[in-house]
């Protein structure tokens, strides 16, 4: 009889969805967040900054289409407008001009002192700063004056332009304090942005409210407060949008798309992201990956389109390599391997793979057999594991798939230890992939997972690291990708696109597929009475 | 038990009713690779989320999977954690139980504050972090869910062992100079059994309730395997769109924990 | 009583012990660390991960940690969370208050009604049978089948109560917040009811078949003064041992409850803490709640000493 309740109630649901929900306020957007921050400090915290984002500024960030952009710089520094110097010593100084007339949200001027502080605090490493990367290598930082910061690099550092993308820490408020410690700081961060936070609830919500006089202009923003709801649960979160408890969810997971498909108060807004979803292959640990025939083979083995049409609706594109097309260093023209499993039962007949009874390889003793790790609780994940185990198996090679939780599969792959893992690299702006692919860069020392080892390869990475002349690194990186793709040390399937849910009454929203995240230009989003 | 309300079949069948259900449920685990219409991993990526018709009984999932058959080999699944976790349990909390209520009062309080101490860590969060340690296989649920649940039992099979301990039969057995280890086994756990049936009955229930609560945190059985539980947890986004999915594996559940409440009311009822 | 009382209190400390013991190594034994969340972002290199770990102490051999944690917990300061840097004091109090709202809503809710359908149920035949379908179904589903259920009908479809959290941000009166806590409240009061109502109509027919009972009946006594007068003062202790190791345990049960309606309570603090592996905030969360669990206890033990008609007479 509990069964007739519920069906009833599964009935009354469906109809219910088409009801008209009360209109907004223009003045208050919702957002269901899924996680809460740990600290709103940007350079402590180890999650998205989309809420930090609002509130502190970086001297750069990157707009929609990946450039970078000067915020509370005047212009990004290069060789060719003086920027940048390269010293014949083989160290580099990047001159930093600083917007004038911007100060902190209690009305302290914002000054290249704050840039010098930044980097001598986060190198005196008495606190927990995430990365530290990049500043490690900075010398020193000389302010001329109130606006210019000159930072000395000891070796040239191609991905400098991003290195204040976090924004400075405020000197006037900090100095001489306890970073860690400084919990007033921490949970309610001093800025220059068109937010501040004016409560945090812990486990609830954050409440950010415009400030009065924005830099960019009084009228700026034009929402007058953010709401960010902690909806950790992806049903709740869905459910609070489809109910309008909610009126935004950043990146909807791909399978949750559909369900959100034809409400009206939402639109949902797609941009290419610049990540990719790929299966590593560990050729330390399953020593058959370390030839490559067997996985070209295993390329040609997988149908991505067939996934890509069925499994994520087509909201993602196939590609072809770590670096993605809306990246300046993005090659187009790389080997490609189609679905053709007759190509790949071949390849591996010629490789002396040989099938046995159960249908699997087998190679002097070795059978081609190996475990595939991937996260759980992602269902696309779970769902593309098993399309590709049967793909697989279709040409004989049998993959064991194995869900393992998020903490734990972090530190399983940080130690090298499985076999063949599905799983994605979001990347900041900048292409450097060395850290992925460099011989030298195997964990401890990196991530090279798949633990392939091309000398030239190697060599062509750290030259691309190692030029401050833009032009110079791109033809680098573009050679990097034909190697990759040819050699296929993973096996990369498709991009990873970034979809969000705002209201339909919401303008001015571009999405932004870098970790800068959607709330990048917030100060230009408005919401439209309904119409 | 639902049946009696609705269609007025008298109450004193509804036991009946269960067992037959459980019954049916388990022989339909047992039998479920000759029961079920396609191969448990068949995949068609062409025919995703189809709704029942008379080609997929139950309709398909994610992966066009038919849900029928999954939700056989889910049964096996789930009743052999809810069964063999049971009978887990109530070995050991029989065990713990008589031996606290027999051996005196120093292995009593001994005893019974050890059950006390397990009964004191929250039971969820427990198990979650367990399943955390040592990755969920089904094995090791079963387990896991039957070390975490033996406490009621033995609490239930202390007392009445306590209580038959002190009737006229008992004493005139240890009277004789029958060995306590005799005594126990012969007068008081039969005396005992009861009880335990109806503690372990209600424990199949709720090892299956605890599966689907862990795989609502993503620590229960894993997929490619199917478990009641977790088809239920993948459905839970789906339960407008595509309801089947998660009306077929959640009125399993209901069913079965149902039955196994119904027939332990029923043992407990005619027991006392 | 008093020595009682003091019995039991030295009795629990190498109890919890041996609990805290557990914990921690089970804990640590899970893969995975506080840095595991760093581990994603591509730009925190492992030597970040180095420095950090050093930085929190972790690289510190297991009994050294758990040394200078239990040192700690005893002189009352249970250190700071890894994720966020505050004290888990802090963390742990901000949370409380929530949870206890719920689960004292929850268990007035299964009381009311477990109350007088146990009674009733113990006494009318017909009432026994119906209430008997509602309280085993309501023992019988997955509490987060159940709850997910509710949110879709009175939240999504007919839109009538708010589907998650603990208040609107810029309501917080009253009737805001009972709107919110109708959902949660009713998952957890519904298998809680069940049981109570269920277990209350056992103990009492239980005491009428009791010979004492059998003389009041001798005695010319209707049914129903017997079960009202008797069986029910009779029944009592042992029901409210029942309800405060119910309560007791709520605090796991809540992890489920507070997980879909994104309640603010210690138990999804729990699940984000294990999420983290932040051990501080596991450790401080499993030992209150272990402690919680035994003071309950004790409390049930002193009630049915309070409560129990035949020690009442005596004393």
């Amino acid at each position: 009889m509990k069964r007739f309740l519920l069906v009833s109630a599964l009935v009354l649901a469906s109809c219910g969805r088409e009801r008209a929900r009360p209109a907004a306020s223009t003045d208050l957007l919702t957002i269901g967040y899924d996680r809460e921050p740990d600290t709103m400090n940007r350079y402590a915290t180890h999650i998205l900054e989309d809420i930090e984002s609002c509130v502190v500024e970086g001297l750069v960030t990157n707009d929609e289409a990946m450039n970078i952009v000067p915020v509370l710089a005047l212009e990004v520094p290069t060789t060719a407008n003086g920027g940048v110097d390269l010293r014949p010593d083989g160290g580099m100084d990047v001159t930093w001009k600083l917007r004038p007339g911007i100060t902190w949200h209690d009305g302290v001027p914002h000054t290249s002192a704050d840039v010098k502080f930044t980097v001598d605090a986060i190198n005196k490493g008495d606190w927990k700063p995430e990365s530290v990367d990049g500043f490690d290598r900075i010398s020193s930082v000389d302010t001329p004056d109130s606006l210019t910061a000159v930072v000395h690099y000891r070796e040239v550092y191609a991905p400098y332009r991003l290195q204040f993308v976090r924004g400075t820490l405020p000197k006037h408020l900090l100095d001489g304090k306890s970073i860690d410690a400084a919990t007033e700081y921490n949970r309610k961060p001093l800025g220059t942005g068109p937010y501040r936070v004016v409560e945090w609830k812990t486990g609830e919500h954050i409440l950010l409210e415009g400030v009065p006089n924005y830099w960019r202009g009084a009228e700026y923003p034009k929402i007058k407060r953010l709401l960010f709801k902690f909806l950790p649960n992806t049903t709740t979160r869905i459910n609070q949008l489809k109910s309008g408890e909610v009126q935004m969810v950043a990146l909807v997971p791909w399978d949750k798309v559909r369900e959100l498909r034809g409400l009206p108060a939402v639109r949902l807004n797609t941009v290419v992201g610049n990540g990719y979803e790929h299966v590593t292959l560990n050729q330390k640990h399953f020593t058959p990956f370390a030839d490559v025939v067997v996985r070209r083979a295993m390329a040609h083995a997988i149908d991505r389109d067939l996934i890509v049409r069925s499994l994520l609706d087509n909201l993602v594109k196939v590609v072809d390599g770590p670096i993605q097309p809306l990246s300046s260093a993005y090659e187009k023209d790389v080997t490609r391997y189609e679905y053709n499993p007759a190509r790949a039962r071949a390849l591996l007949d010629s490789a002396g793979w040989v099938v046995a009874g159960d249908g699997i390889r087998s190679r002097a003793g070795t059978r081609l057999a190996f475990t595939l790790i991937t996260q759980s609780g992602f269902a696309i994940r779970e769902n593309v594991s098993q399309a590709l185990q049967k793909q697989f198996k279709d040409v004989g090679i049998e993959a064991n798939v194995r869900l393992i939780d998020g903490t734990s599969i972090s530190s399983i792959w940080f130690k090298g230890d499985f076999d063949a893992m599905l799983h994605w690299w979001q990347q900041g702006a900048d292409p450097e992939i060395t850290l992925f692919f460099a011989a030298d860069r195997m964990p401890p020392a990196g991530r090279n997972i798949n633990y392939f080892r091309d000398d030239t390869l190697t060599a062509m990475l750290y030259a691309s690291d190692r030029t401050a002349d833009e032009a110079t690194r791109i033809t680098l990186l573009k050679q990097v990708q034909k190697r990759l793709a040819l050699f296929v040390p993973e096996l990369p399937l498709y991009n990873t696109s970034k979809v969000d849910a705002v209201p339909a009454t919401l303008r001015g929203f571009t999405g932004n597929p870098t970790n800068a995240g959607p709330f990048w230009n917030v100060y230009q989003w408005q919401l439209t009475a309904a119409k | 038990m639902s049946a009696s309300a609705y269609t007025g079949v008298p109450a004193t069948r509804a036991p009946l009713i269960a067992g037959v259900l459980l019954g049916v449920l388990l022989l339909g685990a047992a039998l479920a690779p000759v029961l079920a219409p396609y191969a448990v991993d068949a995949l068609d990526l062409a025919n995703r989320r189809a709704a029942p018709s008379m080609r997929h009984w139950f309709g398909t999932d994610e992966l066009g999977r038919d849900l029928l058959t999954r939700v056989l080999f889910g049964a096996r699944v789930s009743l052999a954690i809810g069964l063999v976790s049971a009978m887990v349990s109530a070995a050991i909390g029989a065990a713990v139980g008589s031996i606290a209520g027999y051996a005196g009062p120093l292995a009593d309080d001994v005893l019974m504050r050890i059950t006390d101490a397990m009964l004191a860590i929250p039971r969820l969060p427990l198990l979650m972090i367990a399943a955390a340690v040592l990755q969920p296989s089904v094995p090791v649920l079963v387990l896991l869910v039957g070390l975490a649940g033996w406490m009621e039992t033995a609490r239930v099979v202390r007392a009445e062992v306590l209580s038959l301990a002190a009737r006229d039969f008992v004493s005139a057995a240890r009277a004789i100079g029958a060995s306590p280890a005799r005594v126990v086994l012969r007068h008081v756990l039969p005396g005992v059994l009861p009880a335990a049936a109806v503690a372990t009955t209600l424990a199949v229930g709720r090892g299956i309730l605890m599966e689907s609560a862990l795989s609502f945190f993503g620590v229960g059985v894993q997929p490619p395997t199917a478990s009641w539980g977790n088809m239920l947890y993948q459905a839970q986004t789906t339960m407008t769109s595509e309801p089947w999915l998660a009306i077929f594996p959640g009125a399993m559940i209901f069913l079965t924990v149902l039955a196994c409440n119904a027939v332990g009311d029923a043992i407990g009822a005619a027991t006392s | 009583m008093i020595r009682f009382i003091v019995r039991r209190l030295l009795q629990s400390v190498p109890l919890l012990l041996v609990i805290s013991l557990l914990i921690f190594a089970l804990i640590h034994a899970a893969p995975g660390g506080p840095l595991s969340t760093y581990l994603e972002n591509p730009n925190v290199r492992p030597e970040d991960i180095e420095r950090l770990r050093r930085a929190m102490g972790l690289d510190r051999p297991l009994g050294v940690q758990y040394l200078s944690w239990l040192r700690a917990f005893v002189q009352g300061d249970w250190g700071f969370s890894y994720a966020d840097g505050r004290p888990v004091l802090d963390r742990l109090v901000e949370r409380i208050p929530a949870t206890l709202e719920l689960i004292g809503v929850a268990c007035v809710m299964a009381l009311l009604a477990a109350l007088p359908v146990g009674i009733i149920a113990a006494i009318n035949r017909r009432f026994d049978r119906v209430s008997s379908v509602f309280a085993v179904a309501g023992i019988s589903l997955p509490v987060f089948w159940f709850g997910l259920l509710l949110q879709l009908v009175f939240a999504g479809a007919l839109g009538w109560l708010p589907s998650s959290g603990r208040t609107s941000f810029d309501g917080g009166d009253v009737a805001d917040r009972a709107a919110h806590l109708v959902l949660p409240a009713t998952v957890l009061a519904a298998a809680l009811s069940a049981a109570w109502s269920r277990y209350l109509r056992r103990a009492m027919r239980d005491t009428v078949a009791r010979p004492f009972m059998r003389a009041a009946r001798a005695r010319g006594l209707s049914q129903r003064t017997l079960l009202l007068h008797h069986a029910l003062p009779n029944a009592l202790p042992t029901f409210v041992t029942v309800v405060l190791l119910d309560i007791s345990m709520m605090a796991s049960g809540a992890v489920v409850t507070e997980s879909i309606f994104a309640w603010p309570g210690i138990g999804s603090l729990f699940t984000e803490a294990l999420g983290k592996r932040d051990y501080a905030v596991l450790m401080a969360f499993l030992m209150c709640g272990s402690i919680a669990v035994m003071v309950l206890n004790l409390v049930a033990d002193l009630a049915v000493h309070a409560l129990d008609p035949r020690t009442r007479d005596a004393a």
